[in-house]
């Protein structure tokens, strides 16, 4: 798909309409015309408008990857920190200042692989951090290796014959570290990123955002928008996300549903 | 007043209360008003077999270091005393068991391997303590009380600490212990020659200036970072730092702080950046194969320009190494690990008061020169224990030292601006008007990455010559001698520089002219007053308890001629007897 200059205007130009300028910076995103992380971004920073709380009392951590350069894009207090660490940095952060509302933001290989050893900690803590997961299933910024959720087979120039290892499940494993509120959403519907964002950034205790997206550039196949749109769909009315139980089957036996998964209500 | 300098050990199994001993023992001579420095050694095993030894040094004058050679062994069990024998002096006072718990071969005795020089004081101290207190569990103390009366130290000064030490575990373990006590004190009374009473006799008029307290060098970086307002403490258990935040968490929630303790060593010092960020001082300690891990993130510190405090109680390395052991080899680490030109501070006490102070300074360096702040220390100065006035910082020592961005900016902030000092007004989140992103990437001045020629370059230089004004702030060397040229001068850092003292005293009492000079700030260091103090020395000597001479090596070109080097890999404290070996050959070789 390719976007000429007048059509990223006209785009540009739409987005400032619906107020998010109220949040982005006016950094341009370093991300690719396409990409799913416009999305993302798109649902984060009406979410944040919609907090109604000051710029000012947010901070945004990332980590390196695609997803890393977030801060820059946002008109909060940003902290661009390094592989995989933007979950302890954004804990540092939210003990220092309670009263500051952090995110930390990431993708798969910053967040499962090598900074894969802090979700446990960080869900077992429930430090009132949001962390919001990019999930494209690929190493994007240094194109096209495959990441702890690339599915088994997947071929690149670093897996010619293709991978061996099997995919993790993000959601699976928050709610198997006890994770108090665990989201699964899509990059394709910024509307429900908005509402469940803002939901879960009102919880009291860590939340997970897992959130499935593309690489428009460096995946032809796997997670492309056509898939995604085909396999996801929102989580039965009848899901009660109080319940743990509902929470694990559901994620066990089907992949692509979205929505609140697991809620935990927290004591004042 | 004679001068007094004497070397004790008490040496047992683990289980037969040699720690406790060794800590009474020190205590008790603390509040008889000499200078104590004592030190402990066991094995990295928790359990098992384990050989105790508590290692102190007292005397009238201020204790430097410890020695090599033993004047007083109290043995509690005969067997894992033999290993001390070597390094008892040739009349040393051995204090034994002479009906111990556990039978003991003939041969295998404590009597049967020391020198003929020796005195030896063979008592029933576990019979003593069972016919007295009614369980021999405190035969520890028995040994203790026959140790008292043999050296005429004062009953009042063991009961004053015993009280203290017993005194919350209920008056019938407080009477057992007093009793156990007085049974070897009576005993020794009676039975011991007085060929060496009156030696360990605090002295008339030795007890002046403010009380002192007996603190290690842990508990001092714990203070002191207390005292300097810590609000996030983050850490990850390891030998030898652990006991900072064991210090810490029991006593940082009553200041209104946090103790958390992390998954590893890596998210430890991020916490630390993010706490630091958000205003709040943070600190993690560590030991070397912890620092190792958390190199990467100190130099995130370094180029997002986030205050931190680190603290690398130093042990024998490489990787695991050997925990329970002294060493200064991670010098090189602290000074130059990590990707870039990454320039950081580093600071090292030499002495348990130095420990305080240094804590103190860490948090105000970090917050004014925006920076990760290394506090390096080694095993031998966390563990040891020294009797001294509890340090105090001023008000002065711990205020804010931050440099907010001014009104004039609000809006237009640049988070990186270029300035002469290059340090850039930071401004804290939650403060309106002035958000900015912090970032690894190189970046321009208001913080957007940018990766052009000439920006890296005055950026880089920008981060360099904020270090390099931190020279300011830092300790200077601090020079012993009686001033003009030197045939010898001794250069030393870390818990090394309380041997090297002694030695160029001893050496100088010997008509010797040479001078030691004193070097707590590594990075950046004064190389101007190192350099004239090398140019006055017809030699330069640089001991230190590593095997590449990693001081030597960060210095060694700012002298006209080759620095003599006298690394030490052994794990153990340099003794002032070898520095003195090494002073005197030089010396004489230049005569």
């Amino acid at each position: 798909m390719k976007t000429s200059a007048r059509d990223l205007a006209r785009k540009v130009q739409g987005i400032g309409e619906a107020k998010t300028f109220e949040v982005r910076s006016s950094e341009l995103p370093t991300w690719c015309p396409g990409c799913g992380y416009f999305g993302i971004h798109h649902g984060m920073n009406d979410c944040i408008r919609k907090l109604g709380i000051p710029l000012h009392k947010v901070v945004t951590v990332s980590g390196i990857g695609c997803a890393g350069r977030y801060p820059f894009f946002t008109k909060t207090y940003g902290l661009h920190t390094v592989h995989g660490r933007a979950v302890p940095v954004a804990t540092g952060v939210k003990l220092a200042n309670p009263e500051l509302t952090v995110y930390a933001v990431g993708g798969d290989g910053d967040g499962l692989a090598i900074g894969g050893g802090h979700l446990p900690h960080v869900c077992r803590r429930d430090v009132d951090i949001n962390y919001v997961l990019f999930d494209n299933s690929i190493y994007g910024l240094t194109k096209g290796q495959p990441s702890p959720s690339s599915p088994q087979g997947m071929k690149s120039k670093a897996s010619p014959m293709g991978t061996t290892d099997k995919p993790l499940n993000p959601t699976l494993l928050a709610l198997s570290y006890g994770a108090s509120f665990v989201a699964r959403l899509f990059a394709g519907d910024k509307k429900m990123i908005s509402d469940v964002l803002l939901e879960g950034t009102k919880h009291r205790g860590f939340a997970l955002f897992h959130i499935y997206s593309t690489c428009v550039t460096f995946d032809k196949s796997y997670k492309t928008w056509e898939n995604l749109k085909k396999w996801i769909h929102p989580l039965p009315e009848t899901h009660d996300p109080t319940d743990l139980r509902q929470a694990f089957d559901r994620v066990l036996e089907d992949d692509w549903s979205v929505g609140v998964i697991f809620k935990r209500e927290q004591p004042e | 007043m004679g001068r007094v300098d004497v070397t004790m050990e008490v040496c047992g199994m683990a289980g037969d209360g040699t720690i406790a001993a060794g800590g009474l023992l020190n205590e008790a001579m603390s509040a008889g008003g000499f200078s104590v420095l004592g030190f402990d050694s066991y094995p990295a095993e928790i359990r098992g077999f384990g050989r105790c030894v508590t290692r102190s040094r007292v005397g009238t004058e201020r204790i430097l270091a410890l020695v090599d050679k033993t004047n007083v062994l109290i043995s509690l069990d005969d067997v894992q005393s033999h290993s001390r024998v070597p390094y008892l002096a040739w009349d040393a006072a051995v204090f034994f068991d002479s009906n111990p718990p556990v039978y003991v071969e003939e041969e295998m005795s404590l009597a049967a391997r020391v020198e003929p020089g020796a005195t030896l004081f063979a008592f029933p101290m576990a019979d003593l303590a069972a016919a007295a207190a009614g369980t021999m569990r405190g035969r520890n103390l028995t040994a203790l009380g026959g140790f008292a009366a043999a050296f005429s130290v004062p009953r009042d000064l063991f009961i004053e600490v015993i009280a203290k030490k017993f005194k919350a575990k209920g008056s019938r373990v407080l009477d057992a212990n007093i009793k156990s006590f007085d049974a070897g004190y009576a005993y020794g009374l009676e039975h011991f020659s007085d060929r060496l009473r009156d030696t360990l006799k605090p002295p008339p008029g030795i007890k002046t200036g403010p009380e002192k307290v007996m603190l290690s060098g842990n508990l001092a970086i714990g203070r002191g970072a207390l005292d300097a307002g810590l609000k996030l403490y983050f850490g990850y258990p390891i030998t030898p730092a652990t006991p900072i935040m064991e210090y810490l968490a029991a006593r940082l929630p009553e200041k209104g702080g946090r103790v958390v303790q992390m998954e590893d060593e890596i998210s430890s010092v991020g916490a630390v950046l993010g706490g630091f960020y958000a205003g709040a001082r943070s600190m993690t300690a560590t030991s070397g194969p912890g620092f190792a891990l958390m190199t990467e993130l100190i130099t995130h510190g370094v180029m997002a320009e986030i205050p931190a405090v680190i603290l690398n109680a130093q042990r024998g390395g490489p990787s695991t190494g050997l925990p329970t052991k002294t060493e200064q080899s991670d010098l090189h680490a602290a000074v130059f690990g990590g990707p870039g030109d990454s320039p950081r501070i580093v600071i090292a006490p030499t002495d348990v008061e130095e420990c305080y102070r240094h804590t103190v300074m860490s948090f105000q360096l970090a917050e004014k020169y925006q920076t990760p702040v290394i506090v390096l220390t080694d095993f031998y100065l966390d563990n040891r224990v020294e009797n001294l006035p509890m340090p105090q910082a001023t008000e002065s020592e711990i205020a804010d030292a931050n440099e907010y961005p001014d009104e004039s900016v609000r809006g237009a902030y640049k988070r990186y601006l270029m300035t002469d000092s290059g340090i850039s007004p930071r401004s804290i989140p939650g403060t309106e008007g002035f958000t900015f992103s912090a970032t690894g990437l190189e970046h321009v001045e208001k913080g957007t990455p940018n990766y052009t020629e000439d920006n890296h370059m005055s950026m880089t230089e920008k981060r360099h010559r904020k270090i390099a004004g931190a020279l300011e702030d830092l300790p200077a060397p601090v020079e012993y001698s009686r001033g003009g040229p030197l045939d010898v001068g001794v250069i030393g850092w870390g818990s090394t520089f309380g041997a090297i003292l002694e030695a160029v005293n001893i050496a100088n009492e010997r008509g010797l002219n040479v001078g030691a000079l004193k070097i707590t700030s590594i990075f950046p260091f004064h190389g101007g007053v190192i350099r004239a103090f090398m140019n006055r020395c017809s030699e330069v000597l640089i001991p230190e308890l590593n095997y590449e001479g990693q001081l030597a090596n960060l210095i060694d070109h700012l002298h006209h001629k080759d620095v003599v080097r006298l690394s030490r890999a052994t794990g153990v404290p340099i003794s002032p007897s070898l520095i003195l070996k090494e002073i005197e050959t030089l010396a004489l070789a230049g005569a």
